[in-house]
């Protein structure tokens, strides 16, 4: 326990609940939309903009967030344009995000530049800054979350309700993807953006059978998130493995976990 | 024949060179009950999106007065597995915005439920686990909240069993008259849309004619009915 009382332990435990708390509140809204890939894509895009940022000079989180947010405007143009399916859409920005990302930097040039850093986290290497931004972040998609959770809620459908002569899903959409921008951006700062998609896939497929609205589903979804990143990251103080492994890890025991409760339950009312 | 209130003029749509509609013109005249038919493929959903204004890119013009209050209800689905929960409330909440308070909002929603003859208590229930028949009323309880002039459905019959089906429409027509909506209703279950209907639509890319019900006539067995045309 002696291990709390160092500050990079205290800031990873609070960037980890909070990067928990997106992705378990925004989780299940991803999973309904059938955009569960948005999010490897997003963190893809991330990359270029991590590159372009080494070119330049800034500091290589700060230059993801202008390029995921325009990006994700692009996407929900292109989407919204009826000419493009989303899986094509998704592979497109992928890949084109990761050769991009190569090209920048290697001609940056940067010799203490890791992308392991971005791709699986560095939750251990939190700044003070770093975890103010997380805060004021994770606070922005609460408040915008619960202000706007029924057009967010109607939007994300599937189909998604449509409103005539209205544009009100459409531009409500184009706000998910921001926010879903936003959780990717704090996400590859802490597990890594090849792994935030686990986090806020997994925790719904956890809760999805023991909950009966969507309200409810968000709920447990955001305690199984904080449940395995807490869970995870106590691990990691002790055991020698990447805490983003470890966290995934104990996010996937916990969906085996209540696979096997349901199926005894649905065995039960049988 | 009372005012139009939704007029279709030479409307006509092509993807990839086929035509999905060709010169398609009609009216709908002020709280009536018109029933758009024809077989799959037919371009009826087509239509509806370009009325509603879902749809933009067709030949012709639509014309709804700006003082309509249009609710849309579209083809439910039974088959979606991977649907996350939802409650009646919200599914209901989702086309209601949220400027008055929860408890209005309780009791509106409780007596929209009665007024489409579903119990107040299934409100905070799983909307998944509705019957057909409830779902599509529940859809209906949600668009009359909205306060509609014109309502549009598509397929409302789709996901209903058959001993539910004649209820249903029998609501619908109460409805209509009681609120005097205008409905617009696109199905392609001409047997039971004909004796409710106050004008039938025939679309098969091009609108056949403009029918009144007495000018079917109809023969074979069910399931095997023909429509001839006497207009």
């Amino acid at each position: 326990m002696e291990l709390l009382t160092y500050t990079f332990v205290q800031y990873a435990f609070i960037g980890g609940v909070a990067m928990a708390v997106l992705t378990g509140m925004l989780g299940p809204f991803v999973v309904q939309s059938r955009q569960s890939i948005a999010s490897d894509m997003f963190a893809h895009v991330a990359l270029a903009g991590i590159g372009g940022a080494l070119l330049v000079g800034v500091g290589p989180w700060w230059g993801a967030l202008p390029a995921l947010i325009f990006v994700s405007t692009l996407i929900w143009w292109l989407l919204n344009s009826g000419r493009y399916s989303p899986d094509a859409l998704a592979m497109f920005f992928l890949s084109g995000g990761l050769a991009l990302a190569l090209a920048f930097v290697h001609v940056a040039q940067d010799t203490v530049f890791s992308f392991e850093n971005y791709l699986f986290g560095s939750i251990l290497t939190l700044t003070f800054i770093d975890l103010v931004a997380i805060l004021v972040s994770t606070s922005l998609v609460v408040v915008v979350v619960w202000y706007f959770w029924y057009p967010l809620l109607g939007a994300t459908q599937s189909p998604r309700y449509l409103i005539p002569f209205r544009r009100t899903p459409q531009v409500v959409q184009l706000l998910f993807f921001w926010l879903l921008a936003i959780v990717v951006w704090v996400g590859i700062k802490t597990i890594g953006g090849l792994l935030i998609g686990a986090l806020l896939v997994i925790p719904v497929l956890t809760a999805r059978s023991w909950a009966s609205s969507f309200k409810q589903l968000v709920v447990l979804s955001t305690l199984v998130s904080v449940f395995s990143v807490s869970l995870g990251l106590i691990t990691a103080l002790y055991v020698d493995l990447p805490p983003s492994s470890l966290i995934i890890g104990m996010a996937i025991g916990l969906f085996i976990l209540q696979a096997v409760a349901s199926s005894a339950r649905r065995n039960k009312r049988v | 024949m009372n005012n139009s209130v939704i007029k279709v003029n030479n409307v006509t749509k092509a993807v990839a060179g086929r035509r999905l509609l060709d010169d398609v013109s009609f009216e709908v005249a002020e709280q009536s009950l018109v029933s758009l038919i024809g077989p799959n493929g037919a371009g009826k959903s087509t239509l509806v999106k370009i009325i509603l204004g879902l749809d933009t890119q067709f030949e012709g013009s639509i014309v709804i007065g700006s003082k309509e209050r249009v609710q849309y209800i579209p083809q439910l689905s039974m088959t979606d597995e991977h649907q996350l929960p939802m409650s009646v409330y919200e599914y209901i909440a989702i086309a209601t915005n949220r400027l008055y308070s929860k408890n209005k909002q309780n009791v509106d929603f409780k007596q929209a439920l009665i007024h489409v003859g579903v119990s107040a208590e299934k409100l905070y229930q799983s909307y998944t686990s509705l019957s057909g028949g409830e779902r599509q009323r529940v859809a209906i309880a949600r668009a009359l909240l909205g306060n509609p002039t014109i309502l549009v459905l598509d397929e409302p019959l789709a996901a209903v069993d058959y001993a539910s089906r004649s209820g249903l429409y029998e609501l619908i027509r109460h409805l209509q008259q009681d609120h005097k909506m205008t409905v617009l209703l696109v199905s392609h279950d001409i047997d039971s849309v004909l004796p409710l209907s106050d004008q039938v639509l025939c679309l098969n890319t091009s609108l056949h004619t403009d029918c009144h019900p007495s000018q079917f006539v109809t023969e074979g067995g069910a399931g095997s009915r023909t429509i001839h045309h006497h207009c």
